[in-house]
């Protein structure tokens, strides 16, 4: 694993003579510890089983869609379409978010529906148009697997595979996909050299006259809040995203505020991916979104020169890439 | 008009009140949308901003009169949406309310006070007009440190002094403004204390002095919507405006904080605003580094609330607007001495 010199495991041996192993880890510079549930602890063991069935095709029905295929470390976790597709080329109608720092969010999808990781998980394996499985099929198809099999038994003490214990390895994973200590946070802790001058304009504006951090706020810009910030507004059929959930009103066309680390990496952006380029993001705003009766009251015109434009695009591509990109590959996988 | 306004005395507000050891009696009914209460120390007077304006309630008697009205209204939320109108209030001493605003567009609103007596001397008469306040604070315009201005004046804290309010206009800097006293007057408002900046979360909204004075108390509400038991209450210098020490308190939308002049004890109303069903009255029991949130009593969307010199607590209620009614289902209600 490339983040090992930062994570420290020390073996416990409890009373029942089941060896777990406590995890501890260090967060890079500029983020808080992980959150980790007490009911699924990291181990190892687990995270390394986690990241078999994250890049494993044989979840899907036509194994060869994996949680890879639509969150590839290669495109930032996310797969650089509009949206995501699914077994035989079937494609939803949202954009993949990036699985980066997930593990911070309060909520997880687009629109808050799924609390924890744990119950993320399973989702995409049953969706229809992503991997199109039955959990009875997967949970088959994996206990015919000897290497699963022995690596559940170990990690878990289940005699077999059973779809708790798949979400928890995944989640384990996922909480592995971190990026944090990028120039941003060097510059914050006081490295004056870690911003050129043009990301820290940019970095002035995103703060202040740009009013971007009114919502991408705290360590993992996100204030994990829901937002209408008038995207896909004004079609007949638009999303209602949060309303479908909460049944407020309010929430109609609201979406969760995403990460911006290594926003670079993850195009293209919004929920429905209708945005290529990050400076078109930064058109977007400026223009304040598509008007419609819900539109955040944060979002409005911003008056701001071509050159700040360029500016805070490049705080945002500089400032929020890390040279710590976790930048996993799929490990070899269990036969 | 508003004069006309019928009020329930002691009827049978809908609270969702499930005390634990404390009882809320309803002492007013019939508010629009209560954001503010004030308690003036020498009458015992009880000032409640409401959508409607300033209303001022003799709690002896029973009855109360419009005090100040004539404010524009304004719309807070989405949906479900409220009219809102004159938001924080406190006493700048025995006999002027400051009144903070949230019934014009950000970058307009502005901070008020009134000489409000000591006599009721509106009680039989026309309410004082809005805009004859004898000091204006305000407008905070659009400038580099508010792309679009202030406004949603809701906390309002003053030691005679200076006069702190929150800000909840603009998100990025959530800011606390403050007036400086010259020559017995109070003095321009200037952004002070960004309250994003030193906590990294959304919104402060209420403000008091500690018992003491020494310390600025913060309520920092958080994103409504989510996530959950994001709410912080912070403490600040109020001469540097350092922040001297933050703590998660677990709650969702801290809207009211007061301290027991009688037990000392720390008071926030949660509001709860996409859970509503968990807001109420809490005591804050400080223990070093952390709070335990105590629940006294289940409130139907409570914000501001005020201890008396007894020790009697108010607390402004929203409540819920039953369905095809016009009625505004806010109260004010008091849990009697012993918090
Ligand atoms: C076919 C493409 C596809 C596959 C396969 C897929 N996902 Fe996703 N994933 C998406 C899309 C699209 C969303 C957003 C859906 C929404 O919000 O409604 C999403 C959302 C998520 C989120 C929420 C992120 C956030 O910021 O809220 C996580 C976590 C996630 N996926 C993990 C996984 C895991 C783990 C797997 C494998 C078990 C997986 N995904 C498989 C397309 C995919
Ligand atoms: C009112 C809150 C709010 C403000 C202010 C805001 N954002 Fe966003 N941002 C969001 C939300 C919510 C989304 C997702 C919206 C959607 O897809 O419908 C988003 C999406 C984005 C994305 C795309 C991320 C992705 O993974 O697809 C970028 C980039 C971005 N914002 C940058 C900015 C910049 C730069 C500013 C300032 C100019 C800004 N935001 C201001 C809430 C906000």
């Amino acid at each position: 694993m490339k983040f090992s010199p930062r994570f420290s495991f020390a073996v416990l041996f409890g009373l029942s003579l089941v060896a777990s192993v406590a995890f501890s880890a260090d967060p890079p510079l500029g983020l808080p510890s992980v959150p980790v549930p007490s009911n699924n602890p990291m181990t190892a063991e687990k995270i390394s089983l986690g990241k078999q069935l994250y890049f494993d095709g044989r979840l899907s029905a036509d194994n060869k869609v994996s949680c890879a295929s639509c969150h590839d470390p290669a495109k930032g976790f996310s797969n650089g379409d509009q949206f995501a597709t699914g077994v035989e080329g079937k494609k939803g109608g949202r954009n993949s978010p990036t699985v980066i720092n997930t593990a911070y969010g309060a909520l997880q999808f687009w629109d808050g529906r799924a609390k924890t990781l744990e119950d993320q998980a399973l989702g995409p394996i049953q969706n229809p148009i992503e991997m199109n499985m039955t959990l009875d099929a997967v949970i088959k198809k994996l206990n015919g697997i000897e290497g699963y099999k022995t690596q559940f038994k170990k990690v878990f003490g289940t005699d077999g595979v059973t779809s708790d214990v798949i979400a928890k390895a995944i989640a384990a994973y996922e909480r592995t996909v971190i990026s944090g200590n990028a120039p941003y946070d060097k510059f914050k802790a006081g490295d004056t050299k870690a911003l050129s001058e043009a990301a820290q304009r940019g970095q002035k504006l995103f703060f202040g006259k740009a009013h971007c951090s009114a919502c991408h706020a705290g360590p993992n810009f996100s204030d994990n809040s829901f937002h209408n910030i008038g995207v896909g507004m004004g079609k007949k059929d638009f999303d209602k995203g949060r309303a479908d959930i909460s049944k407020l009103a309010g929430d109609t066309g609201a979406f969760k505020t995403p990460t911006l680390r290594e926003i670079a990496k993850s195009g293209p952006y919004f929920h429905d991916g209708s945005v290529k380029t990050l400076e078109e993001v930064v058109d977007h705003y400026a223009k304040g979104g598509i008007p419609n009766e819900w539109l955040d009251e944060e979002i409005f015109n911003i008056k701001i020169a071509p050159t700040e434009k360029a500016d805070l695009v490049k705080f945002m591509t500089e400032g929020l890439s890390s040279l710590d990109y976790p930048d996993h590959k799929a490990p070899e996988l269990p036969k | 008009m508003l004069r006309s306004m019928a009020f329930l005395l002691c009827g049978s507000i809908a609270l969702t009140a499930v005390a634990q050891d404390a009882k809320p009696t309803t002492v007013l009914g019939g508010i629009d949308n209560p954001c503010g209460v004030a308690v003036q120390a020498a009458t015992g007077h009880i000032f409640i901003a409401a959508h409607s304006g300033v209303w001022r309630l003799d709690p002896k008697s029973g009855k109360a009169h419009a005090e100040i009205a004539g404010f524009p209204t304004d719309i807070y939320g989405k949906g479900p949406k409220y009219n809102i109108g004159p938001l924080g209030l406190a006493f700048w001493d025995d006999e002027h309310l400051i009144v903070g605003d949230g019934s014009r567009p950000d970058g307009d609103e502005l901070v008020r006070i009134y000489k409000v007596g000591k006599d009721a001397p509106h009680a039989d008469h026309p309410p004082i007009k809005e805009d004859a306040a004898v000091a204006t604070l305000g407008p905070i315009k659009a400038s580099e440190e508010t792309a679009k201005g202030e406004g949603n004046f809701y906390g309002v804290a003053s030691n005679g002094k200076s006069i702190f309010i929150t800000c909840n206009g603009d998100d990025t800097k959530g800011w606390i403004a403050k007036s400086t006293a010259a020559n017995g007057k109070p003095g321009a408002l200037k952004l002070s204390v960004a309250t994003k900046v030193a906590t990294e979360v959304d919104a402060p909204v209420p403000v008091i002095f500690s018992l003491d004075g020494k310390d600025l108390v913060v309520g920092q509400m958080g994103e409504v919507s989510t996530p959950p038991g994001d709410s912080l209450l912070s403490i600040y210098d109020p001469e540097t405006g350092k922040l001297k020490k933050n703590y998660k308190t677990g709650l969702n939308d801290i809207a009211g904080l007061a301290y027991s002049p009688k037990t000392k004890k720390l008071y926030a109303t949660d509001y709860s605003w996409s859970d509503p069903k968990a807001g109420g009255l809490f005591r804050l029991d400080i223990d070093g580094d952390s709070i335990k949130a105590v629940k006294i009593a289940s409130l139907d969307k409570p914000t501001a609330c005020a201890f008396d010199k007894n020790g009697v607590l108010y607390v402004a209620v929203f409540g819920t607007v039953a369905e095809g009614s016009d009625k505004p289902a806010g109260a004010l209600v008091k849990f009697d001495s012993g918090l």
